[in-house]
């Protein structure tokens, strides 16, 4: 786990830009604040690993999620439905993401959707829905379109535009990964019921671009960090742009627990455990949280003080609240001869004939569909979970269906919409804590009834497809509530209104003027279902406003 | 179906044990050239790090059913009980103690279920997959359920999934890089052929 050589800051050198979190936000806004000329120090709670430092083990990586923190004992974390409820720690990680430099955009899957027009204000086109906080973004697809075009070109997406996108002002800067066999029987499926498949955008390149070599199409791309540089997290595109300004520290294996304020109803730094477990302070002109929506709301949680009894920067009530982890839908199919979905990016076709709520439908919601290996992209991963609903997960027989099945199974998946509700939560753990102490993160969380409609919705049509591409047996998981989740959206949400969101359209908190988030967090709506692209293109935006603000003092 | 005797010598050739190393080896020559801890202690004759041979035979017992030898190798093939050895005595060491607590439990089932046996391995394979039917929600056989898969298929270095006999069985292939196409619904070349529209 090298890291290599940059610059260094003392603690008690106010610094710029003290920045949480070094992930899908946090790596851009670093990157360009330190490319401007600002001084940022960049606090990650995981370790700083280098491409050389991913493997393809499955149970280092997926079963012991080494990339994740470790195991449940090592995060606490707690679940329950509602709040009449006692939460109880969960066996796996509730809220789910990677704690390493590059953030979760080193181990997700990389399916890159771009919001649409309708995304930005859907409250206003469809009126409102009972018992949820349900309302417009305070900007429109016209102003981040140019982020979007940036994270295509320096991020690094591969893709070819589909029938239902909306405008983009530069073409993608590399092809779509080549079709394999799951996107070959997606697309004619979908195509024989009437829709319209396209190619999947992804944060995977197909070429070469700004220094970086094309993916080899190893398999491990969902859950595993890229060995090749090719998945365009921000460890890969960004940390390294950012190094070599000269203006930014990466300070890895540190985990902040508070943000320092004074009496002034400004911030000051942020309190932190260095590698050894000290107890540090890094003071900081300003401070940036890019930690996730559960982090960032966790860290502001416990940074209450007098001034904010019940959370920094939440005098609205709006910190943690409406948290959206997107709908999941699966339905999976056999097929008669081998797919070998192990090799290659999991998605290379998607179908968005019902991105868009429909009230014919008779209830709100709108996803996206797309074909994949999911747990038969490894073995023991599908040995685990990939088996077909009425056979013994053990035995003989057990053991001809997976040799059987898991070079000839696909899943199709359905990837749907969540509602903003004030009983989807995060909270602080009365009890439980995590590895360094600091109170554990308490999901509360029940899906609105219309996400569960619109996830069988899909589901239905997922069958249709599965049926038409000509699978020997098909079947499906019942959809029900989820109880976690590794989109972790809306708990912090963006608006002109202070009184009903935590940051403003440039991602300023609406009660301190020198605290800004911008993470999952920020989003108002949940879109549907690839949140990291919108992630990605919000922090372009915000950067770029944060640096004209400081450039004119006005932070 | 074979009796004590049988069942314990099976595994100890299997075992990297003296008694039945030479076996192993000539019925498995690849088996020289894996990487891993394991195999270089399996091929130097060590017995295991922390199992004891009684309590292995028991363990392995259990593992043989969970995937068992067909017409394809099965747990007892991959060197699983290597596997649940090392992870015994590191990655899962904080589950060991109560697991051989838990095989003490469930060997006195046994003599209860089958008046005259007092141990697992002494049962025939019907006989077995019955006892393990009774409790196979249990926590107990979820671990060794959990231990049996990660031994078979996971990566050699944790000293199961010996000449990579699990990743055969699927038709997996742990390369670093592939070209399209893939499979065989993206072969142009196959195009036109039966199910490979």
């Amino acid at each position: 786990m090298a890291t290599d050589d940059q610059t260094s800051f003392d603690n008690d050198e106010a610094v710029d830009f003290a920045i949480v979190g070094s992930g899908s936000a946090g790596g851009i806004v670093a990157k360009e604040l330190s490319t401007a000329g600002f001084k940022v120090v960049v606090l990650e709670q995981g370790p700083f690993r280098r491409a050389q430092d991913f493997s393809h083990d499955e149970i280092a990586v997926s079963r012991y999620r080494e990339l994740l923190g470790g195991t449940q004992e090592a995060h606490g974390q707690t679940f329950r439905g509602d709040d009449s409820e006692r939460a109880v720690r969960a066996t796996w990680p509730v809220a789910e993401y990677a704690q390493t430099v590059g953030g979760s955009s080193v181990h997700f899957t990389a399916n890159f959707w771009r919001l649409r027009e309708i995304d930005f204000r859907e409250r206003s086109v469809l009126g409102p829905v009972s018992g949820t906080n349900f309302t417009d973004w305070p900007i429109s697809y016209e102003e981040l379109e140019p982020y979007y075009s940036r994270v295509d070109w320096e991020i690094g997406v591969s893709g070819a535009p589909g029938p239902f996108d909306s405008f983009r002002s530069r073409p993608f800067p590399v092809p779509p990964m080549p079709v394999k066999s799951s996107g070959v029987l997606l697309e004619t499926g979908a195509q024989k019921i009437g829709l319209h498949p396209q190619p999947a955008p992804l944060a995977i390149l197909s070429k070469p671009l700004n220094g970086r070599a094309p993916c080899v199409n190893c398999g491990y791309c969902m859950g595993y960090g890229c060995e090749v540089g090719a998945k365009s997290s921000t460890l890969a595109a960004m940390i390294p742009l950012a190094q070599a300004s000269g203006n930014c520290e990466i300070r890895a294996d540190c985990a902040v627990f508070k943000v320092d304020t004074g009496p002034d109803n400004r911030v000051h730094g942020v309190h932190y455990y260095d590698p050894a477990g000290r107890e540090r302070l890094q003071k900081a002109s300003a401070v940036i949280l890019c930690a996730n929506g559960a982090e960032t709301t966790r860290l502001l949680l416990m940074s209450a003080n007098n001034a904010y009894p019940d959370g920094l920067a939440n005098s609205s009530g709006f910190v943690g609240r409406n948290l959206m982890f997107n709908g999941h839908s699966m339905a999976h199919g056999v097929f008669e001869h081998p797919l070998n979905e192990f090799k290659g990016v999991q998605v290379t076709r998607i179908v968005h004939d019902f991105y868009e709520s429909d009230p014919a439908r008779g209830f709100y919601g709108g996803g996206g569909i797309d074909a994949r290996p999911l747990d038969a992209m490894g073995p023991i991963s599908f040995a685990m979970s990939g088996h077909r609903p009425d056979t013994k997960d053990w035995g003989a027989e057990y053991k001809e269906m997976l040799a059987h099945d898991f070079t000839r199974r696909l899943t199709v998946l359905g990837s749907t919409t969540s509602l903003a509700m004030d009983s989807n939560n995060i909270t602080l753990d009365p009890v439980s804590t995590d590895r360094w102490g600091r109170p554990a993160i308490r999901l509360t969380y029940r899906d609105h009834p219309d996400d569960l409609s619109m996830a069988r919705f899909l589901q239905d049509r997922a069958m249709e497809i599965l049926d038409a591409a000509g699978a020997e047996i098909a079947w499906r998981d019942p959809v029900h509530a989820q109880n976690g989740g590794a989109h972790l959206l809306g708990t912090c949400r963006m608006g002109d209104d202070p009184a009903t969101s935590v940051v403003d359209k440039y991602h300023r908190s609406h009660d301190i003027p020198n605290l800004f988030i911008c993470d999952g967090s920020s989003m108002v709506t949940s879109g549907r279902g690839q949140p990291t692209m919108t992630i990605m293109a919000m922090a372009f935006r915000a950067a770029e406003h944060i640096a004209a603000a400081a450039h004119k003092n006005a932070i | 179906m074979h009796g004590d005797q049988l069942t314990r010598r099976l595994f100890l050739q299997g075992s990297g044990s003296v008694a039945g190393s030479s076996l192993m080896r000539a019925a498995l020559p690849g088996v020289m050239a894996l990487a891993g801890p394991a195999c270089t202690a399996r091929d130097n004759d060590a017995s295991f790090s922390v199992l004891t041979d009684d309590d292995a035979i028991e363990f392995a017992a259990i593992a043989d059913r969970i995937l068992p030898t067909t017409d394809t190798p099965g747990a007892r093939e991959a060197g699983v009980i290597h596997f649940i050895d090392q992870a015994f005595a590191g990655l899962m060491q904080d589950l060991y103690a109560q697991s051989v607590s838990d095989l003490a439990t469930f060997q006195a089932g046994v003599g209860e279920a089958f008046p005259g046996k007092t141990r697992f391995s002494e049962l025939n394979d019907a006989q077995q997959d019955r006892y393990l039917e009774a409790q196979d929600a249990s926590s107990f056989f979820q671990l060794l359920h959990r231990m049996t898969i990660y031994g078979f298929f996971g990566m050699q270095s944790y000293g199961g999934n010996r000449d990579q006999v699990g990743w055969q069985l699927l038709g997996f292939e742990p390369r670093h890089a592939w070209q399209a196409p893939f499979g065989h619904y993206d072969d142009p070349a196959l195009q036109g052929e039966p199910g490979g529209d």
